[in-house]
Formats: structure tokens, C-alpha cells, sequence
């Protein structure tokens, strides 16, 4: 059938550019591209989700596209440009590790992950549905985001920095709860929607909150309490 | 099981009536403290009512059976609301007091109010949810709701402490999702699922045995994680000391009663489910739990700041709870959830103490602290009740549930987790003994005035409404201590819930 092998052809580009999305919204050390960058991998998230509504002809997925564009294509960039906007920055703080390394680790930590994890799938989901493909590849993805999200709230310290991170952890989650877990029902999904939502704001007031009393965006700084 | 509505009342009231609290920015403290109170009396007397019904041996749901109370729900159910209560009363004349100087003082105290409603809405949910994308869900939305309670100052301490604890607990929580997701396909690919209803607990509990090794081991890695952290066990317990000490003493003692016990519930119900057939699991367990004990309480002995003690010290007390859950036994498992009952009881106890002689003196340093008996005699002598209790000397509730969890242990033949178990309990008379002496009994510190207090918020005297929730948590911790048979049963029920999913009995 073509049109299905076209169908795993935009869904391999569709990862490919959402894996390397990722590692550029964690890379950049621009912050306001930085954040760009968040707004194409989540709006690529939303794409995969949409072309999977077609794949398993399971189209409830696709209100999970929409609220996908609109919480983390709308709602939390915008949560982060004013962020930016408080804290009149332009540069990311320094991160702990310099930026050739950090791309080479991002870079060797993504292919590394995805080959071995490709290969070895049936060891984290021995499930018929994660076999086949697109689970099977999709699956690998969310992995490989999921690590570059831990790997990016452990070197950096800038706070707009931290936030990318956790938002790349939670989009490799959802992008695995989709994949092993589309038949969720339509409640359940509002209940994570808001949730990250809700969480994403309250970081955004206690970041306001600490850069009026501090100063500061680094989160190394945050050492007041620690003896 | 019997259908009921129940179990969806015990959450919908307190968070509606968080959400009116909430809603009315420009209310009276007043009006929102008997909201509160109210609002927590229905929920109380609604979790007794889940309680008569389970005790009869119904299990209630509702939803499809998404919603699903049993023993162990019943008693988190329980525990939560009447702490709940006991920690609205305390607020009453503590909140309006410590914020009186700032200008928005009705804003905050509406949020303070609809955010202490709206946790133990979130809270309640979570002990009768059955679906494990919603633990997830509302397990992160007990977290959302009390961050902005640990931050009620808004002052750079506190706002720190937010920072932190918003962050660790949900990086860790992304991670049991992460867990629940696989654990989920695990199941979903058994051919006994077919038609069946993944999502929920209960099925999963049915066919857990036969998830496949490798799921199990990485589902629970991350699992423990997740839900560690927010049981703040060692070692991910970095944001546990700072949210403590830095949050109102009544919103301590809540986080230590509470939050991190829905941490100890979330794993007595997902993780116990494979423990059985891989006894690595125990070992595992039994060391971490062990970790968390050891270097809590040395952490705890070291500090100056009484909150930061008494916090360290849940990190160290968190450890007894999960190593009984994780051993797997009827013994262990009783013990855990008996000390978890006590813990909550006590630890909220020494919080609002602790709270009230800040209150008063405005300092928390115990080097600033000292004879402060013939000021405040009854809160000298709830705290030391406290003390004693924390630290496992008979007659208190403690030594129940701790000599209940060596004795597990020493059963297991893990006689080295029964003695680390041992040598924590010492230091920790040692740790609180010698904090109630110096602070009650220890040399008069003149240089606290009446005025430096008052500058701190603090009165001469502790006010009725902060004495009688801790006399009712001091009268608690000895009447159990004396009669254990008098919750006997309810903990016997829930003990029976999770080894019924241990023995495959469904």
C-alpha cells in the first residue's frame, strides 16, 4: 500500500526533526531561541499525535493534538516569554558545562540511547503494540527526550533553562503515554493538561517572586537554606 | 463491592469549598476559617461513614469502578481529614496574626484557606482513585496545591523552598508517570487483559505477578523515584528540611502528616504489588528505607532550627514506614502503616508546638531558646510528650508501631535492619530529649523580649485555638499508646487490602 508506506515516512521525518528539535531547545544559549526551538519540538509532539490519529484511525487523538498545541504550543511559551520579559534576559547563565561538550554529550547520549534502545525495545515494553512500528520507534523517541530533559536539569542553572529541561522530561512522558496508552479517556487527559498547565504557571510566579527579592535567575544562587 | 457515592463526596466537598474560599478574595479570615472548618467536619464525618462501610467488609465504588475505597483508603481518608481539622483549628488565630501587616492580608488568607481545602480535596482523591494515570494526576495536584503554602511568606527563605519543592517532586513525579506508562503496557500486553479495563489498579494488582522481569525492574526504579521523592526519602529528600521549616508551622505540620504519607500510600499500593515474587525488591527497599533513617537523624542532630530538626527527623521516620510496606509481610506491613498513622499524629504534634513557642518567642534557633516552661507549661508539656513518643519510649504509640516493625524485621532474619532500626530509635531520644530540655527547661533567654516578638508576629501568651489541637494530638498519642486495640481494626482491614493483592487473592 503507498499511501501507508508514505504515512511512516512523514512519521520517521516527524520524529527525526522532533529528536533534533529537542536537542537544539537545549543547546541554544539564546534563550528567547531556546525557547523557539521548545515551541517546534512541542508543535512537532502535536503533529506525531495527529498523524497517529490516522495511523490507528483512532481519532480521538486528535483533540489530544489540539489541546497539545494549546497548552504547550500557545499557553506555556507564552508563560516563558514573560518570564523573559520579567527578567530582561538574552543569554542563558553560564551552565556547568561548555557548550562543544555539552553538544557532543547531548548529541552522542540521543544516538547512543536511541540505537540501544531501538534494538532492544521488548526489554522495556514486551508488548505486542510496542513492537511495530511507529510504537516501536516512537517509544525510542520519548526515551531519548526523557534523558535529555534529566540531562539538561542537572548541568544547567539558569532558571529559564531548568524549565526547558522539565518540559522536555514531560513531553518524552506524554509522548510514551500516547503511544502505549492511546485509548485514555478524554477526562483523564484534561486532568494531566491541567496539571501541567497549572505547574508551568506556578513557576513562572515563583520565578517572578525570586527575581524581584534576589535578583538573580541562577539557580545556584537558591543556597540560602543549605548549611 | 457495593455502589456508593461516598467516596466522591469525601473529595468534591473539600474542594469545593476550597474553590469558594478561593473565589472570595475580600472575605473575612473568619469567614474562611469556618468555611474551613465546616467544610472539614462534612469530609471527616463522610470518611467515618466510608470507614463503618468498610469495616463491615463492603468495598464502596463508584465511576465505573474508577473510584474505589477499601481499607487503606478508608484510613488515609481518615487520618487526612481529622489532621485537616485539627490543623484548620490551630490556623485560626495563627495565619491572620503572622500576615496582619501586610497589606493584602484578606487575599492571602483566602488563598491560605482555599489551598489547605483544595489539598485535602487532592489528597482524597488520590486514596480512592483506582485508575493509575489519575493517582498521577492528582498525586501532582497535591504538590501544586501546597507549594504555594510553603511559599505563604513570600519572603526569599520561603520562595527558595518553593522553588524546590515544586521542582524535585515534579521531575519526580514525570518519572513515576514514566513508571506507570510501562507498568501499564506490561499489562496491557497480557493476553488475560483482553477487554479489560487496563487503567485500573485493580486489574493491574490482579495480573501483576506476570509482568515480565525487565518491565518490573525498571518500572519500579522509576517508580520509587517518583513517588520517593515525594515521600521524601533519602535520596531525594533535598527539598523536604527547606519546605518544612520555611512553610507556617500549621502547613509543617500538614506536610509532614500528610504529604509525605500520600508519597508512603502511593507506593503501599503500586510498588507492594511486585515485591513478593522478587525478594531483591525487599533487600532494596529495606536499604534505602535504612539510608533514609540513618542520615535523617543525624542530619536532625545537627541542626539549630527546631523546624529543620523536627523535619530531618520525618526523612528518618518516612524510612521505618516504607521499610515496613516494602517487606511484604502481614507483620511488616502492619507496622508500617501503624507507624505512618503515629508518625502523622506525632510529627503534627511537635509542629504546632514547635509553631507556638515561634510564636511566642519569635525565634526558632534552639541556641536562642530556654526555659520557656512557666510561659507556656502545656505546650512544655505536649512537646515533650512528643519527644518521648518520637523516640519509641513505651507507653507512647510509637513504641507500638516500631517494636511492631523490629519484630517484623527480626522475622525476615534482617536482624541488621532491626538494629539500624534500634540505633535510629536512640538518636532519636537523644535528638528530642535534648531539644525539649533546652528549650523548655534550659537557661532563661532574657534577650527574647516582648517586643521582638511582636515584631515577629508573636503574642505573650499561646491563644486556646493553638492549645486544644495539640492537647487533642498529645491525648491521641497516649491513648493509643495504651490502647493500640482502639485502631486495631481499621489497620487491620487496610493491612488485609494490600496482602490480598500480595497473594494474588482477588
Amino acid at each position: 500500500m503507498p499511501i501507508a508506506i508514505q504515512q511512516t515516512d512523514i512519521l520517521a521525518l516527524l520524529m527525526i526533526t522532533h529528536l533534533i528539535a529537542s536537542l537544539v531547545a537545549a543547546e541554544l544559549r539564546n534563550l528567547r531561541a531556546a525557547i523557539w526551538a521548545l515551541v517546534v519540538q512541542s508543535f512537532l509532539l502535536a503533529c506525531i499525535i495527529a498523524s497517529f490519529a490516522f495511523v490507528w484511525n483512532n481519532y480521538t487523538l486528535l483533540i489530544w493534538a489540539f489541546i497539545t498545541i494549546a497548552t504547550k504550543v500557545v499557553i506555556i511559551p507564552a508563560l516563558l516569554f514573560y518570564m523573559l520579559h520579567i527578567t530582561s534576559l538574552t543569554v542563558e547563565l553560564r551552565p556547568l558545562i561548555g557548550l562543544r561538550a555539552s553538544l557532543l554529550f547531548g548529541t552522542v547520549l540521543i544516538v547512543v540511547f536511541y540505537w540501544i534502545l531501538r534494538t532492544y525495545i521488548y526489554f522495556v515494553a514486551p508488548t505486542q503494540a510496542a513492537m511495530v512500528e511507529p510504537a516501536r520507534s516512537s517509544l525510542t523517541v520519548a526515551f531519548c527526550i526523557f534523558s535529555l530533559g534529566v540531562y539538561v536539569l542537572i548541568t544547567r542553572r539558569d532558571v529559564i533553562k531548568v524549565v526547558i529541561g522539565l518540559h522536555l522530561l514531560e513531553n518524552g512522558a506524554h509522548l510514551a503515554l500516547i503511544t502505549l496508552a492511546p485509548a485514555l479517556p478524554t477526562t483523564t487527559k484534561l486532568g494531566i493538561w491541567t496539571n501541567v498547565v497549572v505547574a508551568a504557571y506556578m513557576i513562572v510566579k515563583l520565578t517572578e517572586g525570586i527575581y524581584k527579592t534576589l535578583g538573580v535567575t541562577d539557580t545556584l544562587a537558591l543556597s540560602e537554606l543549605k548549611r | 463491592m457495593v455502589e456508593s457515592w461516598l467516596p466522591i463526596l469525601v473529595f468534591v466537598i473539600p474542594t469545593v469549598c476550597g474553590v469558594i474560599s478561593l473565589s472570595l478574595r475580600r472575605a473575612s479570615g473568619f469567614f474562611h476559617s469556618v468555611i474551613a472548618v465546616l467544610g472539614l467536619t462534612g469530609t471527616f464525618a463522610i470518611s467515618v461513614a466510608i470507614t463503618v462501610e468498610v469495616m463491615k467488609g463492603n468495598v464502596l465504588v463508584a465511576l465505573n469502578n474508577t473510584i474505589y475505597a477499601d481499607g487503606l483508603s478508608a484510613l488515609m481518608e481518615l487520618l487526612g481529614s481529622c489532621m485537616g481539622m485539627v490543623v484548620a483549628i490551630y490556623s485560626i488565630r495563627y495565619i491572620p496574626i503572622h500576615v496582619a501587616h501586610r497589606a493584602d492580608a484578606p487575599q492571602r488568607l483566602s488563598t491560605y484557606y482555599g489551598l489547605l481545602l483544595l489539598f485535602l480535596g487532592m489528597m482524597n482523591w488520590t486514596c480512592v482513585t483506582n485508575s493509575i494515570v489519575w493517582l498521577y494526576v492528582t498525586l501532582e495536584a497535591t504538590t501544586l496545591a501546597t507549594v504555594f503554602l510553603v511559599t505563604f511568606y513570600w519572603d526569599r527563605r520561603s520562595l527558595e523552598a518553593g522553588y524546590k519543592y515544586l521542582m524535585l517532586v515534579t521531575v519526580g513525579i514525570i518519572f513515576s508517570l514514566f513508571g506507570l506508562v510501562l507498568i501499564y503496557a506490561g499489562v496491557a500486553g497480557l493476553p488475560e487483559m483482553k477487554g479489560r479495563d487496563v487503567l485500573l489498579i485493580t486489574e493491574l494488582s490482579r495480573v501483576g505477578r506476570k509482568i515480565p522481569y525487565s518491565v518490573v525492574l525498571l518500572a519500579n526504579a522509576l517508580l520509587v523515584a517518583g513517588f520517593g521523592a515525594k515521600a521524601g526519602l533519602v535520596p531525594f529528600h533535598a527539598w523536604l528540611p527547606d519546605a518544612h521549616a520555611e512553610a507556617p508551622a500549621p502547613v509543617s505540620a500538614l506536610l509532614s502528616g500528610i504529604v509525605i504519607k500520600v508519597g508512603a500510600y502511593a507506593i503501599a499500593r503500586i510498588v507492594t504489588v511486585f515485591a513478593p515474587q522478587y525478594p531483591a525488591v525487599i533487600i532494596f527497599v529495606a536499604i534505602m528505607a535504612s539510608l533514609s533513617m540513618v542520615i535523617g537523624i543525624l542530619m536532625a542532630l545537627v541542626q539549630d532550627d527546631i523546624k529543620r530538626m523536627l523535619a530531618y527527623s520525618s526523612v528518618s521516620q518516612i524510612g521505618y514506614v516504607v521499610e515496613g510496606l516494602g517487606f511484604g509481610t502481614y507483620l511488616g506491613i502492619y507496622g508500617g502503616l501503624f507507624h505512618l498513622v503515629n508518625h502523622t499524629i506525632v510529627k503534627a504534634l511537635l509542629f504546632l508546638a514547635a509553631g507556638a513557642v515561634a510564636h511566642v518567642t519569635g525565634t526558632r534557633r534552639l541556641s536562642e531558646l530556654g526555659g520557656l516552661v512557666h510561659r507556656m507549661p502545656v505546650v512544655a508539656i505536649c512537646f515533650f510528650i512528643g519527644a518521648l513518643a518520637i523516640g519509641g519510649l513505651p507507653p507512647f504509640s510509637l513504641f507500638m508501631s516500631k517494636f511492631t516493625l523490629f519484630a517484623a524485621a527480626a522475622d525476615l532474619r534482617l536482624t541488621w535492619a532491626a538494629v539500624i532500626a534500634v540505633f535510629t530509635g536512640l538518636l532519636t531520644v537523644a535528638c528530642f530529649v535534648r531539644a525539649a530540655l533546652r528549650i523548655f527547661w534550659g537557661k532563661p533567654v532574657e534577650a527574647i523580649q516582648p517586643a521582638v516578638a511582636h515584631a515577629n508576629g508573636g503574642e505573650r501568651s499561646v491563644p486556646m485555638s493553638m492549645v486544644l489541637p495539640m492537647l487533642l494530638l498529645a491525648l491521641l498519642t497516649v491513648v493509643i499508646g495504651f490502647y493500640p486495640g482502639l485502631i486495631h481494626p481499621i489497620l487491620d482491614r487496610a493491612t488485609e487490602c494490600i496482602l490480598k493483592v500480595l497473594t494474588g487473592g482477588f
